[in-house]
């Protein structure tokens, strides 16, 4: 019985196939492809020509070829593989062996395709990213320098505001001053904002660490927020985690940033309920605590199909004009948050409220009792002047700027001020005049700020090379700030700058 | 009349166009839908290369590998030319050309090798003379199996270096 099965159910699906040193068939059993006798075996399949270059007359040889396609008289195609085997013994014919995998290379040949297609989708899918990123980088590359060009004309506007607020007005001109100081204020903020995302965004934010007593600024969030808070009839708590070391080591600006946009966010959209901020410590390793840091509010909350793009530039979801700003606040707090390896979520249920989590690591110093960090505050300062007054160089070209400088420092009455327009005339004022403080326009027609500087220091004159020479530029990229104080610069005041700022770092480093 | 039979080699990652121009040369005809080859299809044409002389071209069409010392030793054996294919819209298929060359120059030294960026006609002229800096190694022509374009010339070109 057996007999009659294997001859109905077994279909053999190997061809053994004898040839001569020439290549014409001796022998075939025909299985798969049916050959004659003293043809060329190249009839089958080209595969077969030049077949004797492959083969060392004067050993064995067993030489195998996987998953060739060959094709029989009918056009059917296999998928085989071949083997051959030749005989250093000259009497012994070449044996080729035919297996036919075609079932097995199917299978094969599908996943083949599959994995092939995706890679190939995924090459083209890279190269469309990389123009969009190039796209995107100069997109940012020009918002970047356009919105600091904006900053110079509004330094005018801003420092002018101050400035005629101190003049004889009637209620309602102060009034309208007061308008247009608040409007000016928002554009700056606005331009601030896009600023720092396109300056994320291209890499060119740099955080500046510093050592600082981070249990006071978490009071000084507190107290400031619960103030806020209550003005809402909204409920403020801060559960602080005081396992979390007083003083760290961290860009203090950009954390006090991430963490007050944030609980400002959670304050903005809540109109009930209660707003809390919690920060506990994980682990400690390595001078370094890991911190959960949590906001959740009991406010409008995000609908589910708009989470993954608050951190977005340029998306606010609620359009409506009675939540103002830019929008770009969460993309500046992820940007930040990132930079700082930290990462950042969102969890929300609609009408419910909403909860962001960060987790980073904030550095701490080993010995905190011998942190000193008692500065006294800059504008204290003021009350400890050695001298009655101060003689200032403003090296400045632009009208505009002088004016708002000199009319700042006039009403003071601590000051003389010296007033150069031109880069040229600097370097021989400094050196006829004991001046007690430079102001120092980086783009003046001539030398540019950043070199008188440095040839300031350079002069054989002590004062020079202690005097504070301040920068005033609106040119706030980092790499240009590392430049000027490379240069000589003791410090930056940034354009558009107001009273306030402007005293504060002119007092700061006067003696 | 002489007649010389030769087996060429095209090699090169998948989808880069190897069976494409192999049968816009020896069918003249061209499809978009993309089957993979795997193992190997071997086809044969003749060549005149002059009035008094013909090529029997052996054309093995391998499987696609992202790196070529994955090809399958015994594919390679008598093989008497390459023709390494590159797609020039995909840069992961030229990223290693200089070191795929070099392997083959310096394993098959005296084997003839023609290197060829295909899909052409996805790009323009000026493009390809632009960005010529992005291939580290020249190609000796810039194909379409598409269009035809140069398709003949190339394989042409090969064979008469064959029988030199
Ligand atoms: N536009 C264009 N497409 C091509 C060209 N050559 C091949 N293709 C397409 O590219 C895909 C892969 O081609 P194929 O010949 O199978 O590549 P192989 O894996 O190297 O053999 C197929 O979809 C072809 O239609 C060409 O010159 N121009
Ligand atoms: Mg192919």
């Amino acid at each position: 019985m057996l007999e009659t099965y294997r001859g109905t159910y077994f279909h053999p699906r190997t061809q053994f196939i004898t040839i001569d040193a020439s290549g014409n068939v001796l022998e075939s059993d025909d299985i798969l492809f049916p050959v004659t006798k003293g043809e060329d075996i190249s009839t089958i399949s080209a595969f077969f020509e030049g077949l004797s270059a492959y083969f060392e007359a004067e050993e064995d040889n067993d030489i195998k070829f996987t998953c060739v396609h060959l094709e029989d008289q009918n056009k059917r195609e296999y998928t085989c593989d071949i083997e051959f085997k030749t005989f250093a013994d000259a009497t012994k014919p070449t044996l080729i062996i035919i297996h036919d995998f075609s079932d097995h290379y199917k299978y094969y040949q599908e996943v083949a395709q599959s994995r092939n297609e995706s890679v190939i989708n995924s090459q083209i899918l890279e190269l469309k990213n990389k123009y969009l990123k190039e796209k995107e980088d100069f997109k940012n590359t020009f918002i970047a320098n356009f919105s600091h060009e904006l900053r110079n004309p509004l330094t005018g506007v801003t420092a002018f505001c101050s400035v005629l607020q101190k003049t004889d007005m009637t209620l309602e001109q102060q009034d309208y001053v007061e308008v247009i100081k608040s409007s000016a204020d928002h554009l700056k903020n606005m331009i601030g904002d896009i600023l720092e995302v396109s300056k994320i965004e291209v890499g060119k934010l740099a955080l500046n660490e510093e050592l600082f007593n981070f249990h006071e600024l978490i009071e000084m969030l507190e107290f400031t927020y619960s103030v806020k808070a209550k003005q809402k009839n909204l409920e403020f708590e801060v559960d602080f985690d005081k396992k979390i070391p007083k003083y760290i080591e961290a860009d203090k600006t950009r954390i006090k940033q991430i963490l007050e946009n944030l609980i400002e966010n959670a304050l903005k959209f809540t109109s009930s309920g209660k707003v809390t901020f919690s920060m506990q410590a994980n682990q400690k390793r390595a001078r370094k605590v890991n911190v959960n840091i949590t906001i959740k509010d009991t406010g409008i909350g995000i609908p589910a199909d708009k989470l993954d793009v608050i951190f977005h530039s340029f998306t606010q979801l609620n359009n409506s004009k009675k939540f103002k700003g830019t929008g770009l606040g969460l993309s500046i707090v992820k940007g930040l948050v990132e930079l700082m390896d930290g990462k950042i979520v969102v969890e929300s249920d609609e009408g419910k409220g909403t909860t962001f989590k960060i987790n980073m690591n904030l550095k701490y110093p080993i010995n905190q009792e011998q942190t000193s960090l008692d500065k006294k505050s800059e504008i204290e300062k003021k009350n400890f002047l050695s001298k009655e007054k101060y003689s200032v160089l403003l090296a400045e070209d632009s009208e505009l700027a002088q004016m708002a400088v000199l009319k700042i420092l006039a009403q003071e009455g601590n000051f003389f001020l010296d007033i150069i327009t031109n880069g040229e005339d600097v370097i021989e004022s400094v050196i006829h005049n004991e001046y007690d403080l430079i102001l120092m326009d980086i783009r003046m027609p001539g030398t540019h700020g950043d070199e008188l500087t440095k040839m300031i220091r350079s002069l054989p004159v002590d004062n020079c090379k202690t005097i504070p020479i301040l920068a005033l530029t609106a040119n706030l990229y980092d790499t240009d700030k590392k430049r000027y104080k490379k240069m000589g610069m003791t410090d930056i005041i940034e354009k558009p700058f107001d009273e306030s700022t402007l005293l504060k770092k002119v007092y700061k480093y006067l003696k | 009349m002489k007649k010389a039979s030769k087996k060429i080699i095209l090699l090169g990652h998948f989808g880069v166009g190897k069976s494409s121009l192999i049968r816009q040369f020896v069918e003249n005809t061209f499809t978009t839908d993309y089957k993979v080859t795997i193992g190997v299809h071997i086809l044969k044409k003749e060549v005149k290369i002059s009035p008094e002389e013909t090529v029997s071209l052996i054309i093995w069409d391998l499987e696609g590998y992202d790196d070529i010392r994955k090809t399958r030793a015994s594919y390679l054996l008598g093989t008497h030319g390459f023709i390494y294919v590159f797609d020039v819209t995909r840069p992961a298929t030229f990223e290693n050309l200089k070191d795929d060359i070099t392997y083959l120059t310096n394993q098959y030294a005296n084997t003839p090798l023609k290197i060829v960026g295909n899909k052409a006609d996805l790009v323009t002229k000026t493009y390809l003379k632009e960005n010529k800096d992005m291939f580290a190694v020249a190609p000796d022509f810039f194909t379409s199996a598409k269009t035809g374009d140069k398709v003949d010339d190339m394989f042409i070109a090969l064979a008469k270096e064959l029988v030199k």
